[in-house]
């Protein structure tokens, strides 16, 4: 199974990962709630609740990758 | 333990003479070629001149990462074919490679997604040979790395995103796919919708910029060390930290793309809702 195959190194890539990715979510709701703001001219609002929507996916990024690397499915 | 290896049989001449024909070519391209100054976007020493420009590609020159990813392109394909040559029960040299590399491919798939992981094989064995192979040119004196440049990052990260989408779509159907968007209850699911759509959109993004990153600042940090003028130091530097340190990141970059590309396959394409949703 997994664990015998240079284990740490590859339990530091697992953990690597997650901290970009919860950054990327964040960019990426921020960048959206932008985008619609300046389709709807609504600001800030449409901005501010994207951007919670990708704090909020950055964290169920976060939940589901941990899970993943403590089944031993990563 | 009786076995005793030879100075000659473990290859330890070989290491120290490969090092200093490093070490001696990149003293003599430096010296030659070297325009004063530390310029990250200094053009590399081999390349192409630019025939491409009635297209509208700009410069004088081939840009790097095109030229060099036809390089890596050569390579790939010339080991495919002397490796699938005239092929044997029990393998010749380069037959025995590429069956290695094959073998792990497919033991890393089964193991990620199961029993039809190995129809993926074409998509993960393809961008992780290119990636390996991208990041280790680097340390090649006058090459570029072109994974280095965020455009080939970005290509090989949009191929993953879609294909895994579409294996998604094309093993569950295209509502039944986006239902797995929504979440465990259907009540929760205006506010998922939007949640899961940034978290699955998040994947390219964070997938391109991180082995962009990695490679790129590499490349940006041997190319400050090695401008230094501090007679043989910085050489040993490069010698004994960052080579080492290069070729070990350029490894563990690919393993973590090809990883993540199996997980994100992986669940797009398990059955069974309850396995991922908490």
């Amino acid at each position: 199974m997994p664990e015998n195959d240079f284990s740490v190194w590859r339990q530091m890539a697992r953990f690597s990962t997650i901290g970009i990715s919860m950054v990327a979510a964040t960019a990426i709701g921020l960048a959206i709630g932008y985008g619609l703001d300046q389709l709807l001219s609504t600001r800030p609002w449409l901005m501010l609740l994207f951007t919670l929507f990708g704090i909020a996916a950055g964290f169920l990024n976060l939940f589901r990758e941990v899970g993943l690397i403590q089944r031993h499915r990563w | 333990m009786a076995t005793e290896i030879s100075e000659e049989q473990s290859g330890g001449k070989g290491i120290w003479a490969a090092l200093a024909i490093l070490v001696v070519v990149n003293l003599i391209l430096g010296v030659f070629f070297s325009s004063g100054h530390v310029s990250l976007h200094h053009a590399p020493i081999v390349q192409l001149p630019n025939f491409l420009a009635f297209l509208g590609v700009p410069g004088t020159w081939l840009p790097p990462h095109i030229f060099f990813t036809w390089v890596v392109m050569a390579i790939l394909v010339g080991v495919a074919i002397l490796g699938t040559r005239a092929l044997k029960a029990v393998p010749g040299p380069v037959q025995n490679v590429v069956e290695v590399a094959i073998e792990a491919f497919c033991a890393l798939l089964e193991q990620m997604i199961g029993k039809e992981g190995r129809q993926y094989l074409p998509l993960v064995g393809t961008a992780g040979l290119f990636i390996l192979t991208s990041n280790l040119i680097a340390n090649i004196p006058g090459f570029q790395a072109p994974t280095a440049n965020w455009n080939t990052t970005v290509a090989l990260a949009v191929t993953v995103f879609v294909s895994y989408n579409y294996f998604g779509i094309r093993k569950h159907g295209l509502v039944k796919y986006l239902k797995h968007f929504c979440g465990p209850m259907p009540l929760l699911a205006p506010i998922m919708f939007p949640i899961e759509f940034i978290g699955h959109l998040a994947r390219p993004v964070s997938l391109s910029v991180r082995l962009f990153g990695n490679i790129f600042g590499e490349e940006s940090v041997i190319a400050i060390l090695l401008s230094l003028t501090w007679l043989v130091m910085p050489y040993l530097i490069w010698l004994g930290v960052m080579l080492p340190l290069s070729l070990f990141t350029a490894v563990v970059q690919t393993f973590v793309f090809i990883m993540l590309s199996m997980v994100y396959i992986a669940g797009a394409v398990e059955e069974g809702h309850g396995d991922e949703h908490h």
